[in-house]
């Protein structure tokens, strides 16, 4: 369906995007991850013919998009970051001028219309004029700009940004009946859009793709420890009574854990040596402790500790040292904490959290709070 | 070429909703009743001539069409609808063309203010109707290749008023081409340079005379600057 070949692109002596290669099959979704800056844009522009790539083929089934074609233009539609709307004409004769220029047949521009204002609930709006939309709408007029002649390759810059969480969910959920009959290429900086609508993730950094692979692969490949979320109820000094030196398994409290002889609730982190379950075993060596579980739940490395893997310490001639960047990996964070125990590694939360923030310019603390979001 | 009406019509719908042209056409249309007034009025002159008034609503045109040509191209690349444009299976000519002839369906809107002032004329008496029309034609030639080189100028910024002004130079220049080297000593340069007068071509409409070249230069004005427009647009899809 879509295959890009060594693509380059050069602004002025800048490298924007550096040899990027991958390929896309028919029906599949795919999501285009990478902090800002990261050539993303740049790269959807040169798929969808907007920009010319300073070396390397794009070809859309089989037709050239490197080169000027009007033929590989009717196969994308395309939403870009702005949604390219004219704000002094009314819903449907923006759509009828976009179904002109897209070539859909008069005979059927109606029925055409009709359904886009059906399918991305415009109904009410027809004679609305743009300028006078709310944001959720002027996003859903773009994606009904993008779809209105059936393409075969949707190209999403961003298609979520800046929408309320509502608008989001319903913007994600058309997305996703939009991917049963195209195939889509959507980029984003929210990760958890990525888990949730596309069955194939690219990373891309510094105009390189550093990650390519399936969305839940993505996590396994790199989750080499099992971990578990814990929440007991329960004094602190028996707690480490009972779990230091608990079989290899190596405990991090989230909670403060101060007042040593108080019944309270604890939540903390346990990592395993390897990626054998334990949940069982802790679940039983608790109960015969009776110490009451309040929650206790498997932690996956997320997609979002994958991509500050991946785009923080991939390149060591970034701008980042290495020391600064020792922290975003999870394992690494644990030296400071061995020298209290000897056996155990536990992992001081706090710091590594400022220093992750601090190596990403404020890009990670935009993820986590997505994140967050998406959790409700 | 539907795509190059579909163009087309939405740059007229756009022309009607903005206050911009309606703004540019009634000082155009306010300021050449002021002139139709002090020269047929005021001064109450013997014949009924519209080439009395004509000359200087002719100098006018200068500042109102690269006020009518600004938003042409830079609006669609301020607010990125050229992405729209650009990506969708429409070529470079047809954007230009389908703009352009937006522009020109403005242009007889114009013409047709101007013919206000024979038709009060043809209340006083007789009017000489060859020569009318011949007017008209010129003021029509002219103005559309003006556009043209609105069009152009609007497709190099993405500011309107950039584009204004680069549109309004360039017509000076050309206007002016035949008389700003009127004194100079080297004449042979300005003999040279005289035929490619944006002015100077149309006196001999305005006498009543059909000539060839006139109507050519004019044509081959508006075609070289829409070439041009084309090169800038296309350009910008290859950058």
């Amino acid at each position: 369906m879509l295959q890009v070949q060594q693509v380059s692109k050069y602004f002025d002596q800048r490298r924007s995007v550096d040899g990027i290669d991958f390929e896309m099959q028919r029906g599949e979704i795919v999501g285009f991850l990478g902090p800002n800056g990261a050539g993303k844009t740049t790269t959807m522009r040169m798929i969808t013919g907007y920009l010319k790539p300073t070396s390397g083929q794009i070809w859309i089934d089989g037709l050239p998009m490197h080169e000027p074609s009007r033929k590989a233009r009717t196969k994308i539609g395309y939403l870009p970051e702005t949604p390219p709307l004219y704000p002094d004409m009314t819903v449907n004769s923006y759509l009828r001028f976009v179904a002109d220029l897209r070539d859909v047949p008069a005979r059927q521009q109606k029925l055409r219309i009709s359904e886009m204002i059906d399918r991305l609930g415009l109904q009410g709006r027809e004679r609305q004029i743009i300028r006078s939309l709310s944001k959720g709408y002027k996003q859903r007029l773009g994606l009904a700009q993008a779809i209105i002649h059936q393409p075969d390759l949707l190209i999403l810059d961003e298609p979520t940004s800046g929408l309320d969480p509502n608008q989001i969910l319903e913007i994600r959920q058309l997305i996703r009946e939009l991917g049963e009959q195209h195939t889509v290429l959507l980029s984003t900086h929210i990760l958890p859009e990525v888990s949730t609508l596309c069955n194939r993730v690219l990373i891309i950094n510094d105009g390189r793709i550093v990650m390519d692979g399936n969305a839940n692969q993505l996590d396994q490949s790199l989750n080499e420890k099992f971990q578990v979320l814990l929440e007991v109820k329960t004094r602190p000094d028996k707690l480490r009574r009972l779990l230091d030196n608990w079989q290899n398994v190596s405990t991090e409290y989230l909670s403060s854990t101060e007042e040593e002889q108080q019944v309270q609730s604890i939540q903390l982190r346990l990592q395993g040596a390897d990626d054998t379950d334990f949940r069982e075993r802790l679940s039983l060596l608790l109960a015969d402790a009776r110490v009451p579980i309040l929650e206790l739940r498997k932690e996956r490395l997320s997609l979002e500790d994958v991509f500050v893997k991946l785009t923080t310490d991939n390149d060591p001639s970034e701008s980042i040292s290495s020391t600064d960047a020792g922290p975003t990996v999870i394992s690494s964070g644990t030296e400071p904490a061995k020298e209290d125990h000897a056996d155990v590694e536990t992992v001081l939360l706090e710091p590594a959290k400022t220093d992750r923030s601090k190596t990403t310019d404020g890009e990670i603390s935009a993820i986590t709070h997505n994140k967050g979001d998406d959790a409700k | 070429m539907r795509r190059m009406w579909a163009i087309c019509s939405k740059e007229l719908q756009s022309y009607f909703l903005s206050p911009t042209s309606y703004f540019a056409i009634a000082v155009y249309v306010l300021l050449s009743s002021i002139m139709f007034y002090v020269s047929f009025v005021v001064y109450q002159p013997s014949i009924l001539d519209y080439r009395l008034i004509l000359g200087d609503t002719l100098f006018m045109l200068l500042v109102v069409i690269p006020l009518l040509t600004m938003r042409l191209m830079s609006e669609e690349l301020r607010q990125g609808t050229d992405e729209l444009l650009l990506t969708s299976p429409v070529t470079a000519t047809e954007i230009v063309m389908g703009k352009y002839l937006a522009s020109l369906g403005l242009l007889v809107v114009l013409v047709l203010c101007n013919l206000i002032y024979p038709l009060v004329m043809s209340f006083f008496g007789p009017m000489n109707l060859p020569l009318l029309w011949l007017s008209v034609l010129g003021v029509f030639l002219m103005g559309a290749a003006m556009m043209a080189v609105g069009l152009f100028a609007s497709s190099l910024s993405q500011h309107q008023m950039v584009s204004a002004v680069i549109g309004f130079v360039l017509l000076l220049v050309l206007w002016l081409m035949d008389s700003f080297l009127a004194n100079s000593p080297s004449s042979s340069l300005q003999q040279w340079l005289t035929p490619f007068s944006l002015s100077g071509r149309i006196t001999n409409l305005i006498k009543g005379v059909l000539h060839g070249p006139d109507i050519l230069y004019y044509i081959t004005l508006a075609a070289l600057f829409l070439i041009l427009s084309i090169q800038v647009v296309e350009r910008k899809r290859w950058r």
